[in-house]
This record gives C-alpha cells, sequence and structure tokens, in this order.
C-alpha cells in the first residue's frame, strides 16, 4: 500500500507540473503587456513634471524596470515559466517564484494574491460547509428509502423530482427560486451576505447573515439533490442485489439489519467516492450561485478576476483547484483500498 | 420479459420489427444479428411456443412500455424538428435585430386589437409610437390598446386619467411612453411616463421642488390654460417629445431635449407648415413647401421618387410643387406633394419594399407612417403598404376598398370608412413570448438559440466521443505502458476543474482576435475535448472485460489484427453502454454551453443561445418585472434537457439485463 501511494504522489507531481506549464502558456497567451501599461501611465502621470525630449527615455527606462519586476524581460516563455515557479533567477540572479512564497501580485486591487483570496475563501468554506451537511444530510435518508422501496409511488415521485433537479442548470434553479421567494414570496433577500450598513455584533450578526445566506443555501443543496439521491439510490439498489444480503434475508434477519448492517456497507464504497469529493470541493466557490446572489467568494472573485483581466489571481486560483482535484482522486483511491480490499489496487 | 405467440408475431412484420432489426443491427452488428436469430429459431422450435426475443428487440420493447421515456422521446424528436426546421420558416429572421421602440414588450397579442366600445362609437383617430396605440371615438372617448405597461417605471398608459374621461377629447397622440390630448375646450393633457420631461410645464417642475432641468423643454403655460381647439391643425409625439401646430404656423413643442438633436432649433421657429418626429431627427416643412428643413444643412437636402431609388437634390426634384404633407417614420419620411405624388427622403436600409406605381389616373391623398413602414390612401379609395416587412407591416388585405381614413400605429395600419367604421387592420399584431432587451421577439430567438445551443451540444459530444472512444478502446485492449500513459493524460485533462477553465479559455480568446463563428466552433471544441475523460475510462472498463470473452479469443485465433479485433469486435459489444453516454453527454454538454453563455464566457450577443438569452436575467428587479425574458427560454431549455435525461435513462436501465430481471 505505501509502494502503491508513494508511486500515486509521484504521479500526481507529473500530473501537477504538466499541468501548470500548459496553464501558463494558456495565460502567456493573452495579448496584454502589463509592464508596458504600467509604463505608459506613469510616463502620463509625470507628464508635466519631465522635459518635453526626454519623454522616450523615461519611457523607456520605466518600461525596463517594469518587466524586470514581472519577470518579463525576456521573451523567451520557458524561461518566463521557470521565473513564475522559482526555478530561473530574475535579471538580478534572485529567486522569487512560487517556491519561495510569492504567489503573484493581484493587479487590479494592489494587493499581494494571498490577501486576495482570504477573505472570499473563508466565506467560501463556511457556505459549502453548510450546503454539504445540509445536502448529505438529505440525500442520504432519501436515497435509501427510494431503493429500499423501489419502484413504489414515493419512489417513483422522487425519481420524476430528481430528474428535473439534475437537468437544470444551477443558474436556472438560482433564477427561478430569486423569482419565487424574494420577488413572488418576499421570503428572503435576493442578494448580499448582510444588511447594508449594519453592524450587528454577537448573535444577531450571526443571525443576520444566516437570513442572508438562507436562499443561497437552499439553492446550492437543491441543486446538489437530483444528483446525489439519484447516485446513493443506484449504489444501494446495486448492494441490495447481491448474493450476501439473500443470504441475511434468508438467516432470517430483520429487514432493518439487512438494509443497514449489510446492505448500506457496501453501497458506501461508491458514496464516499463522492463525498470526499464533495468535502474537497468546498473550496472551489460555485461560480453561478456566488454571481448570482453577489456573495463574496471564491467563485465570483474567479469571474470578476477574469472580467478585470487579473489574471495572476486567477492562475492561482486555477493551480489550487487542480491540486485539490488531483489530491482528491488520489485521497479517494486509498480510501478505496481501504475500505474494500478487493480493490486493492496495486495488483 | 415480453413472451409472445410464435404465430402472432410471424404475422406481425410491423414497423416496429423493421425498425427493431434496424436498431438491432445499429447497436449489435449484422453478423452478431444472424447469429441471434439462428440461436432464436432453434430454441423456439425447441420450446415450441415461447419465441425467445433478440436483446434488440427486447430493449426496444422494454423501453415502449415506459410511457414516460417514450413521451420523452416524442418531445425530444418534436424539439429537434422545431429547432432545426423553424429557422426555415422565419426568413425574415436575423441575429443582430433591433427595434429600440419596441424594447422588453411583455407578451402580447393585443396589439392589432381595436376595442369593441371604440369601433361601435365609430373612430376618429388613432396614433401610435411605441408599443401602445391610442384611438380616440367619434364620442370623444379616448382607447388605449397593445403593451400598456412601460417598463420597469410601474406606470401604465392604458390607466386614462379621470380628467380625460370626463371630458370630451378632440385629438389624441400616442408617443414612445406618454400620451397627449386635447380637449373640446383647448385643454392639453398629458399621461404616461414623465420621467424625462415628457410632459408637465416649468411651474410643476418646480412646485414638486425641482430645478428647471435645461435637458427638457417645458410644456408651454398655454396649453394648459387652453388653445382654441378649431385652430389646431397638427398634434404629434415621437420619442419622449410631442408637438402642436396651429394654422398660422405657431409650434409648441415639448419634451426631452436629449431625444432630438435639433429640438432647440425648432423651439425658436416662429413660422411651420408641418412637422414630424423620426427617431432621431425632428423634420418640418416650412412656410415655402418645397424643402424639408431640419436645422442642419445637408442632412436631408436629397429625396427619391422610391425608396429603393435614386436620390436627386430636393429642391430641384420637388421643383414648383408643394409639399402638402410630411410623415416621418424612424430613419425616414415621406413628402406628399400637390400634385399626388411622393417622394422620400433619409436612409432606407436593403430589402424594403418599393412604393407601388399607381395605375393611370389614381394618386395619393394621404400618407401615414409607422416606425418602417408606410401605407398610402388614393383617391380611389384604395390602400397600399410599403416599407419595411420585418413584422408584417405591408400586408394588406386583399378586399379592401371605399376607405376614407387611414391611420397608424408604430408596426400596424387601421383603414377606416366615412362613418368610422373599421375596414381592416394589417401589421404586427403583438409578441407571442415577449420581446427582449433589444426589442427582438423572443420567441424567434429561442427556436434560432435553440438550433444554436443543440448544434454546440451535439459537435462537443461528438468530438468528446471520437476521443473517448479511441483512447479508452486502445487503454483497455492493450493496456500496459500505453494504458498508464493515457490514463494519465485522462488523469490530467479531469483534474482541470471544468467551468473554471472554459472561462478561461473563452476570456483568453475572446482577447484575441477571432470571429464569431471560430470562436463558436473553439467553444465546441473546448466542450468536446474537456469531457471525454468519463467516456474513455467507461470504454477502456467495458473493453476491458470483453477483452477476455470468447470471440475475441476466437477472432485472436484466426489471425485478425490487433486494432481490428479492437475496433471491429469489441467497439460493436460496448456500443449500447457508449450510446447511453453519449446521450446523457449530450445534455450535459448542452447545459454547460448555456451557464457558459450564461456567465459571459460562452457565444456572446448578437448570436442567440439558450444559455446567454438568460444572461440578463441577473438580478432580482429583472427576474421579477422582466419575466418573460427568462421564463420561456429557461422552459425550453429544462424541457430539453430533461427529455435527454429521461430518455437516457430509461435506455441505460432497459439495456441492462439485470435491471429488467429483477422487476
Amino acid at each position: 500500500m505505501t509502494k502503491y501511494t508513494l508511486k500515486r504522489i509521484g504521479y500526481m507531481m507529473i500530473v501537477l507540473v504538466i499541468l501548470s506549464f500548459i496553464m501558463f502558456m494558456i495565460y502567456s497567451l493573452v495579448p496584454a503587456n502589463r509592464a508596458y501599461t504600467d509604463a505608459k501611465a506613469e510616463v502620463q502621470a509625470m507628464k508635466n513634471t519631465i522635459p518635453k525630449g526626454q519623454m522616450n527615455q523615461y519611457f523607456d527606462d520605466l518600461y525596463l524596470k517594469y518587466q524586470r519586476m514581472y519577470g518579463t524581460d525576456t521573451e523567451n516563455k520557458v524561461v518566463r515559466y521557470l521565473r513564475w515557479v522559482g526555478l530561473a533567477p530574475l535579471y538580478d540572479g534572485s529567486y522569487n517564484g512560487l517556491l519561495q512564497g510569492n504567489l503573484g501580485w493581484s493587479y487590479e486591487k494592489k494587493l499581494p494574491v494571498l490577501d486576495v483570496i482570504k477573505a472570499p475563501m473563508l466565506n467560501t468554506i463556511k457556505i459549502n460547509i453548510i450546503a454539504t451537511i445540509l445536502a448529505l444530510g438529505i440525500t442520504l435518508p432519501l436515497g435509501i428509502h427510494c431503493a429500499v422501496k423501489r419502484g413504489s409511488k414515493s419512489d417513483q415521485i422522487v425519481q420524476v423530482f430528481t430528474i428535473v433537479g439534475y437537468s437544470l442548470p444551477n443558474f436556472l434553479i438560482a433564477i427561478l427560486f430569486i423569482w419565487i421567494f424574494c420577488s413572488k414570496l418576499g421570503w428572503f433577500p435576493p442578494s448580499g451576505m448582510q444588511t447594508p450598513g449594519s453592524h450587528y455584533v454577537g448573535m444577531r450578526k450571526f443571525l443576520d447573515e444566516l437570513y442572508y445566506l438562507a436562499l443561497p443555501l437552499i439553492t446550492m443543496t437543491f441543486c446538489s439533490l437530483g444528483g446525489m439521491t439519484r447516485y446513493v439510490r443506484a449504489s444501494m439498489i446495486e448492494a441490495l442485489s447481491m448474493d450476501c444480503i439473500k443470504t441475511a434475508r434468508a438467516k432470517g434477519l430483520r429487514e432493518r439489519a439487512v438494509i443497514y448492517s449489510h446492505a448500506w456497507r457496501n453501497a458506501l464504497i461508491p458514496i464516499v467516492t463522492l463525498v470526499v469529493g464533495w468535502f474537497l470541493g468546498i473550496f472551489a466557490g460555485s461560480l453561478v450561485i456566488e454571481e448570482m446572489f453577489a456573495l463574496n467568494g471564491m467563485g465570483r472573485l474567479m469571474i470578476s478576476s477574469l472580467r478585470a483581466a487579473d489574471y495572476d489571481v486567477v492562475l492561482l486560483m486555477q493551480m489550487f483547484y487542480v491540486f485539490m482535484s488531483l489530491v482528491g482522486t488520489l485521497v479517494i483511491d486509498i480510501i478505496y483500498g481501504l475500505v474494500d480490499p478487493r480493490v486493492r489496487v496495486n495488483k | 420479459m415480453s413472451k409472445k405467440n410464435n404465430s402472432k408475431t410471424s404475422s406481425n412484420k410491423g414497423v416496429f420489427v423493421t425498425l427493431g432489426g434496424w436498431l438491432r443491427r445499429l447497436w449489435r452488428g449484422g453478423s452478431n444479428d444472424l447469429a441471434m436469430q439462428m440461436e432464436g429459431r432453434t430454441a423456439a422450435a425447441a420450446a415450441d411456443v415461447e419465441e425467445i426475443v433478440s436483446p434488440g428487440r427486447q430493449i426496444l420493447n422494454n423501453f415502449m412500455e415506459r410511457k414516460l421515456a417514450v413521451g420523452a422521446l416524442i418531445t425530444l424528436i418534436l424539439m429537434f424538428v422545431v429547432m432545426f426546421v423553424g429557422p426555415l420558416m422565419m426568413p425574415k429572421y436575423y441575429d443582430a435585430y433591433t427595434e429600440v421602440t419596441q424594447k422588453s414588450i411583455p407578451p402580447t397579442m393585443s396589439m392589432l386589437s381595436v376595442p369593441s366600445q371604440l369601433k361601435k362609437e365609430g373612430i376618429k383617430e388613432i396614433d401610435g409610437f411605441g408599443s401602445f396605440t391610442v384611438g380616440l371615438s367619434n364620442e370623444g372617448n379616448v382607447f388605449v390598446w397593445g403593451s400598456t405597461k412601460i417598463g420597469t417605471t410601474g406606470i401604465d398608459v392604458g390607466d386614462i386619467p379621470e380628467e380625460v374621461k370626463n371630458s370630451k377629447i378632440e385629438m389624441v397622440a400616442a408617443g414612445i411612453d406618454h400620451i397627449v390630448a386635447i380637449t373640446e375646450e383647448g385643454k392639453v393633457i398629458c399621461w404616461g411616463n414623465n420621467k424625462l420631461g415628457q410632459y408637465g410645464t416649468e411651474t410643476e417642475a418646480r412646485e414638486r421642488g425641482e430645478d428647471p432641468n435645461p435637458n427638457i423643454a417645458y410644456e408651454p403655460e398655454i396649453l394648459v390654460t387652453g388653445i382654441d381647439v378649431t385652430r389646431v391643425k397638427k398634434l404629434t409625439a415621437g420619442y419622449q417629445c410631442s408637438a402642436i401646430i396651429l394654422d398660422d404656423g405657431t409650434l409648441y413643442l415639448w419634451g426631452n431635449k436629449n431625444a432630438y438633436a435639433n429640438m432647440d432649433l425648432f423651439l425658436s421657429l416662429g413660422n411651420i407648415y408641418d412637422m414630424d418626429f423620426t427617431l432621431n431627427y425632428i423634420v418640418g416643412v416650412n412656410g415655402k413647401r418645397n424643402t424639408i428643413y431640419t436645422g442642419s444643412r445637408g442632412l436631408y437636402d436629397v429625396v427619391r421618387p422610391n425608396v429603393d431609388g435614386e436620390a436627386y437634390p430636393a429642391k430641384k426634384y420637388i421643383g414648383k410643387r408643394k409639399v402638402e404633407e410630411i410623415v416621418a417614420t424612424s430613419t425616414s419620411m415621406a413628402l406628399l406633394l400637390n400634385d399626388g405624388s411622393v417622394c422620400f427622403a433619409g436612409d432606407f436600409p436593403a430589402g424594403m419594399q418599393p412604393a407601388p406605381n399607381l395605375p393611370e389616373g389614381e394618386k395619393f391623398v394621404d400618407i401615414v407612417g409607422g416606425s418602417y413602414h408606410y401605407s398610402g390612401l388614393t383617391d380611389q379609395g384604395n390602400v397600399y403598404s410599403w416599407g419595411s416587412n420585418q413584422l408584417n407591416q405591408t400586408a394588406v388585405p386583399k378586399k379592401l376598398s371605399n376607405v376614407s381614413e387611414i391611420y397608424s400605429g408604430s408596426f400596424q395600419t387601421y383603414a377606416v370608412d366615412e362613418e368610422g367604421g373599421l375596414l381592416g387592420k394589417w401589421g404586427l399584431k403583438g409578441y407571442l413570448f415577449g420581446t427582449d432587451t433589444h426589442g427582438a421577439d423572443i420567441f424567434q430567438r429561442i427556436i434560432n438559440g435553440g438550433r444554436m445551443t443543440m448544434t454546440i451540444g451535439a459537435v462537443a459530444v461528438i468530438i468528446s466521443s471520437l476521443i473517448g472512444i479511441v483512447i479508452g478502446c486502445l487503454s483497455g485492449y492493450f493496456g500496459g505502458k500505453l494504458d498508464i500513459f493515457l490514463m494519465r493524460v485522462a488523469e490530467i485533462f479531469s483534474a482541470i476543474p471544468f467551468l473554471p477553465f472554459a472561462m478561461i479559455l473563452s476570456a483568453v480568446m475572446g482577447r484575441s482576435t477571432l470571429t464569431e463563428t471560430m470562436r463558436i466552433f473553439i467553444i465546441m471544441c473546448i466542450l468536446g475535448v474537456l469531457t471525454w475523460p468519463g467516456l474513455a475510462r467507461l470504454v477502456r472498463g467495458q473493453v476491458l472485460v470483453a477483452r477476455e470473452s470468447e470471440y475475441v479469443t476466437a477472432a485472436k485465433a484466426m489471425g485478425v489484427k490487433e486494432s481490428s479485433i479492437a475496433f471491429k469486435h469489441i467497439l460493436p459489444n460496448v456500443m449500447s453502454v457508449i450510446l447511453v453516454t453519449l446521450m446523457l453527454d449530450f445534455g450535459t454538454c448542452m447545459l454547460t454551453e448555456s451557464s457558459l453563455s450564461y456567465l459571459g464566457f460562452g457565444v456572446a450577443y448578437p448570436r442567440p443561445t439558450w444559455g446567454n438569452m438568460l444572461n440578463g436575467a441577473n438580478n432580482a428587479t429583472i427576474i421579477n418585472t422582466y419575466w418573460w425574458q427568462w421564463l420561456f427560454t429557461a422552459i425550453f431549455l429544462a424541457v430539453t434537457t430533461i427529455c435527454i435525461n429521461i430518455v437516457g435513462d430509461a435506455l441505460r436501465d432497459v439495456m441492462d439485463p439485470k435491471s429488467s430481471v429483477e422487476k
């Protein structure tokens, strides 16, 4: 198992490096020259203080200065990539890349990327944890119920609802919910994270936040219900049709015990995949829902950074997501191996 | 399991058998089919009464038993037909169509429905500029029809003020969002939207506590106190502006100065014969009656005898003739000369229908203009319409004679006889699904956008399935190093978070100079390239199982080439699973495309897709007030994807022998 894990980690690192290279190259396709715009802006600002003839000289100096600062004083993209990672020296011989802990600079907000990401990340994690718990709390019992009562009226009704749920895009569900719950019924505020201008503390603040987050949470939970319920139901049905269940029933075990201690354990394996994936997914905000409800989270940061061409932020977020997703795959595979001896992956 | 009588089936060689045969051969391959048939026959002979149905037939039978799935399949096929045939039925549709006077109109079909009370009382006058039409009866009552609610303001021009209801009205005119009426006593009453100074005197503004706005030409005070209504020659209203001309050439003009660039010039004008509003300019005819006056030199100083004819200098062309009447549409105007001929000035987009050549001895006595069309009445009582036919404005009914008066709304024409009875009406009835923020018909955009959405989904699925099947087959069949390598590649692709990455790619592309078609093609490729790993893994798994089966061993023993075993022997046997996945992937690709376009990173306006048609609906106000702008599109999108998923699920269930046995 250790050997297998190490091997997987090795693969993972290779994949990560390749992906980061691809990603960096995609970004360098963007026809934007940051050093040039900065130098131009500064020269424009100093227009009146410098003598006329020396404008070009000033501009060239500044341009070089900014190019060196951003590490773009070479046309070679591979060198730029290595500089970004921190494996190639800048013009003065120093190293300043990801490996040195320089995660980038938000051009739009004039802050280190880490500071830009911090607050949205916390919000996203907070929202997603609640949403995940809610979704799991509803889908697991519902899925099991449907699998056990397969073909019954209630199962059929749930089936129809879940198929509708996972056929609709998230933004459509969000639009519908805003329309019904905000515009028609007026139960929830349509957007934002707290009452504007309020400075509540303690319990009051928490309640206010909950009030504002209620609709996004309901929407997120609802969006995941369809797919999850069907998944749980399918794996439970699979488990219930196994021979060991027949044996258990033949032994005369109570139905409850058959379902919850025999079938459920077997159904758990595929579900674990899903749950692990979900918990890793809590770092990535839901793009659509955060955008619709104006929540200050990762998804919204991503969209606004993309719109403002603030690519350092986007690049880092993207790398982070990729990393999380790779770690997720690894963790799932290892858990598989641990949970189910038959799936011993290193054969 | 469906068990049928042998004799019954043999006589029952209907459509289903043929269809089943096709499907079967498609999925299982022809030789397999033959083998199954042989096997089936011998088995049937042994069992004597029971027929063993071939797997393809079994799948079909099982599928047909599921009413929901069959319904969904029919709906889906209908959707496809509508989306791909529908656009052919709309030759007039084009993507970039915009119409400023028809923005955000709710679903209505009432734009031509003249109120019956107005018909009974006799029509005296009808006028329209935007989405609604106002009519005046011979008894002096005002009626409004069409779409009367003004945008997000909550104002309804259909709420006729008490003052108007209680007095006898002599004249009415409709602007884009307000209505002007003159009572018998000469009082001018306006209602509707006045947020931009469409009406109201300066005194009234001061009473409301507002400072006089330099961008507003306030209503002259005299109109409130009353003018001599018998001396009013013309009352007209345009885009947020209104004007009254008296028979001595006095002009009262008021409204939003930002709407008309040359309004100031007209405000100081003393003597005017006639005037009208286009969308951007006020055009007038002064006392000499031989040119178009706009205040800016060279603007409309050439006229043409027909809308598609050559242009001549106005003064020379008109010569000694006099202008009787000027009628403006949004971008052009028609002049009716005193010898009964008509000439035109302004901009005429291509594709306009030319004015008819009248028979000998017939001449025009009246011209009215809508937003893009003209209608002319001749001295014989015949009516002709010409100009733009985008919204059926020029579809004059065949049996129409003895017309004594014609009136026009923005896209409608009404023909009236001497007593004020309505003889005919034609033009735009309304919009089934309303209009969007650009004034385009949502129904037409849904049909055309559906084609685009489905095409993108289909092409993306084809790309992803090609990659997925090839890689899955290779990886599963050959295994070893190749398998490890290909699965790592798949891992790279599936590690990329889908939506963010697609957004980045399209944002990067958006900053480079690509044509829209190229961009759309790249979006299809992105969708396809990012979705193949799932399918590749599935195919690999299936192939891994199939690899060990006897027929593969047999093929190997016969010396069949490895690649041909993988693609010709194994692939057809795992095709059924692949088809189901493709079906479900198609739905997913459509959803992803619409999410991308909704966020503004997919297909861009003006080309419609179901995703970008929804991207206006991003805040509670718009979602609530302009509900028709997202609801209908959403229904189409939802129905299509739900049907795809139901059919896909049902197929998966019926193809899995285990599930059908258990039930």
